[in-house]
């Protein structure tokens, strides 16, 4: 029975992998991508989990995949990078279920550390086919077609969604899922799964990895035959000399922006990789120039301009290595004003609107009202002013602190450098104390082994771990910290103290809402040599307040305003959004309407205005 | 016909909320609906919007672009202002009444304007307006969260083109057990404040 529903393009693509029979996914959190692996769940057989990392993920939906079920690991572009050791030796090796690889890029870096193209990595690179979608139900229906294809050709197959298509919403078609899910089984092939530099006989003493690229390279062919006849490249006719190609969301922006053009040209549609050589040397037909549009990199560009050299086609490539912005996401002003600059004649109709004289100021994230991260930074804050420390920082909520008014943190990268960062700090001699602040989730993910490395090689590192016990940035995924599956069930937390111990680091475990505690305990670690560890343990607030439990005991709290002098520390080293300076009268004011009463900043106020 | 709606505010505001009743009572109607929203930011107080796209034909593109929104629904002043350029000057803006100062503000690094000088910049880029003080009157009626059914209310008042009743069977329809009478007298209340 099918049914209509109002959905996100994540849903469509969860719905798209279990109407395909999917039987094992699992991912790492991360935007735009979260919701595929949240909205898998509920499917009896299908086993739906949040890995503590990528990588695991992916190798885990691999060891299914070798068993002839089908496995969708599920991830954002950071992600992808992580598991790029393992895509390396799975594109040689082949699947036998079919394995869909989600690879979710973030133009623009709205929810991210940094932009990138995955397409490169897992096409260019990796040399495998990707699915480029366009819109949230192009997404389902290329899902359910990767699971096919990926069996047909042995070969996993990514399906690359940008997050205007995971965090779009439409009107997507359920169709019924299978009643029965094939039966798992396995079988060896030592030849295939034993990646190793082995000498193979019948192909006169070559090594194995060689053979296995071979194998690899001897696939093209078949799918640029399979994506030459995919419903998803087509040509829209069109007037003139020069044509537009739209990649993905390309496609879609284009589409938009005709409704502003006096002229209708010639489109190419493009949603797989390989390219469909036929159609775009049909395309191409007549024309003088081609304006692609693909987020992020110039790479369908670039096997344009090798096509047309290989083919002898005189057409000229226009694109993202110059004519259209290199960086950055997509949008409808973007088109129009690049197809503009390609054809003059073109009248773009866009709706004029008034100027506006009027200051807007900008709004950053930062901690939640209520939340311990607050605490331990300003124990942490006042540690590092007294001691001239440097602190690494890492991916996750309290990355806040790096903003104003804190300016905490001095690095961020991606997961898990906060560790290693800091220690080669230390290594440097620069003879100040340095530290690390990471989170649980992200300490799992892979941080461990930074700490794991300063245990073995006796740095000098203090890493604070804030263990909020969730994956609190996406949504509160559970982690191996947690205490509990996905899927509700209760598994055994990771006891941080017995794995310092494990590790011979000395350990504190504080109260980041007692920050006397906090500093008291980071001070003690500034003054012991070797590497220490500081678990600031507390669940976190938001999601404890949405499960009617508390961490801590709301009070009013009351401002003393005789007392206050307006020396702003409550604000520059503590930074609550319920604190704000009124200018007039030089003091600090307390919005009831935002407090929640975690009475922190009493703490933090050295005159005891606040109470 | 089209109607292309943007919802700001800042999170924990209840956009999102707000956006799938207008997009459940568009699909009902059997028209078409494409939608887009910035989450992540959402929980930590950082600015939220939510594109909804209304249409009886086709619909590309999810997000909404300069001066093409019909309805701009902010919930915080600065938030109207900050998405201001989407709204076509001949639609229709409906505020809630509400500062919500940035990080920036708190420190005294960065100003936050002046109301009457945000309300006189709103009405010089489109004279249809509505301010209404929802948070003040969810607040009144006990729970400062339902300030997005209130502005439901009063959008139903304003735009003839959502329907009253069937809006009131949406929000009981999504509103968890223990908020659906809430809800419901939010929503009336918010109706009641337009005249």
């Amino acid at each position: 029975m099918k049914e209509k529903k109002y959905a996100m393009g994540d849903t469509a693509i969860a719905r798209g992998a279990l109407e395909a029979g999917v039987r094992v996914v699992a991912g790492y959190p991360g935007t735009p991508a979260t919701e595929i692996v949240d909205e898998c769940l509920g499917v009896p057989g299908v086993h739906v989990e949040w890995a503590n990392n990528e990588k695991v993920a992916f190798e885990l939906c691999t060891g299914a995949s070798l068993c002839h079920v089908r496995a969708m690991p599920v991830m954002k572009h950071n992600g992808t990078n992580f598991v790029t050791d393992f895509l390396m030796h799975v594109n040689f090796t082949g699947i036998r279920g079919g394995l869909v690889l989600i690879s979710a890029d973030d133009p623009g870096g709205l929810s991210s550390q940094n932009e990138e193209d995955t397409r490169i990595l897992v096409h260019q690179y990796a040399h495998l086919p990707i699915f480029d979608p366009c819109s949230p139900q192009e997404a389902k229906a290329m899902v359910k077609e990767a699971f096919d294809l990926s069996e047909k050709t042995e070969l996993v197959l990514c399906l690359r969604p940008v997050t205007r298509v995971c965090h779009a919403r439409g009107i997507i078609e359920f169709e019924d899922l299978p009643k029965d899910l094939p039966a798992a089984h396995y079988e060896p092939d030592r030849e295939r799964f034993i990646m190793s530099a082995v000498e193979m006989t019948k192909f006169g003493g070559l090594k194995r990895p060689q053979i296995r690229h071979r194998w690899l390279n001897e696939k093209q062919p078949l799918l640029e035959k399979i994506m030459e006849e995919s419903p998803y490249n087509w040509a829209e006719k069109g007037e003139g000399k020069i044509g537009l190609v739209g990649c993905g969301m390309g496609y879609t922006l284009i589409k938009e922006a005709e409704q502003y053009m006096d002229q209708k040209l010639p489109l190419l549609k493009l949603g797989t990789l390989p390219l469909p050589r036929k159609k775009i040397k049909e395309f191409v037909k007549g024309l003088e120039k081609v304006v692609i549009f693909e987020e992020t990199e110039p790479f369908v560009e670039g096997l344009f301009k090798k096509i047309f050299h290989e083919e002898k086609i005189k057409v000229e490539v226009l694109g993202r290595s110059g004519f259209v912005p290199a960086d950055g996401e997509l949008n409808l002003q973007i088109i129009l004003d690049t197809v503009k600059k390609a054809v003059i004649e073109l009248q773009v109709n866009q709706p004029q609107i008034p100027t506006l004289d009027v200051h807007i100021p900008i709004r950053t994230r930062t901690q939640c009202v209520g939340c311990n991260y607050r605490g331990i930074l300003n124990a942490l804050k006042q540690t590092v002013r007294k001691h001239k420390g440097i602190v690494a920082g890492d991916i996750g909520c309290h990355d806040a602190g790096s903003f104003r008014p804190l300016e905490l943190q001095s690095t961020i990268y991606c997961m898990g450098s906060s560790v290693p960062m800091a220690s080669g700090m230390v290594l440097s001699g620069v003879n100040r104390p340095v530290f690390a602040f990471i989170g649980d989730s992200t300490f799992y993910h892979n941080g461990i082994l930074g700490l794991m490395n300063a245990a073995t090689n006796k740095i000098n590192v203090k890493v604070i771990l804030g263990e909020n016990t969730v994956t609190a940035m996406t949504g509160f995924q559970p982690h191996p910290g947690t205490g509990v599956t996905l899927a509700g069930e209760k598994t055994a937390p990771v006891n941080v103290p017995k794995l310092a111990e494990s590790m011979g680091i000395s350990y504190r475990v504080v109260n980041p809402y007692d920050i006397e505690q906090c500093r008291e305990a980071l001070e003690a670690a500034v003054k012991e040599d070797g590497p220490s560890l500081i678990v600031s343990s507390m669940p976190c607030y938001l999601l404890s307040t949405r499960r009617g439990q508390k961490v801590f005991e709301p009070r009013e709290v009351r401002l003393d305003e005789e007392r206050c002098n307006g020396c702003m520390l409550c604000i520059n080293d503590f930074g609550c959004p319920a604190i704000s300076f009124e200018k007039q009268k030089k003091k600090v004011t307390i919005d009831p309407m935002i407090c929640v009463g975690c009475a922190l900043c009493v703490d933090v106020c050295k005159r005891g205005a606040i109470s | 016909m089209k109607m292309d709606v943007v919802i700001s505010g800042v999170g924990g505001q209840g956009n999102i909320f707000a956006s799938l009743v207008i997009s459940q009572y568009a699909m009902n109607k059997k028209l078409n609906v494409l939608g887009a929203e910035t989450i992540g930011a959402a929980q930590r107080g950082g600015a939220v919007v939510s594109h909804i796209r209304i249409a009886e034909g086709e619909i590309y593109s999810p997000l909404i672009s300069r001066g093409q929104a019909d309805l701009l629904i902010s919930m915080e002043y600065v938030e109207m202002l900050r998405h201001i350029r989407l709204l076509n000057p001949q639609g229709a803006y409906l505020l809630n009444a509400m500062k919500i100062p940035t990080v920036l503000n708190n420190m005294g690094l960065d100003e936050y304007p002046e109301q009457e000088e945000i309300l006189k910049a709103a009405r010089q880029y489109c004279p249809n307006g509505y301010v209404i003080e929802a948070s003040a009157t969810a607040k009144k009626l006990g729970n400062i969260q339902m300030t997005n059914v209130v502005m439901l209310g009063a959008l139903v008042r304003i735009m003839p083109f959502f329907d009253y009743d069937e809006f009131k069977w949406l929000i009981n329809a999504n509103s968890p057990e223990r908020f659906k009478e809430a809800n419901i007298k939010g929503f009336e209340e918010g109706f009641k404040l337009i005249n």
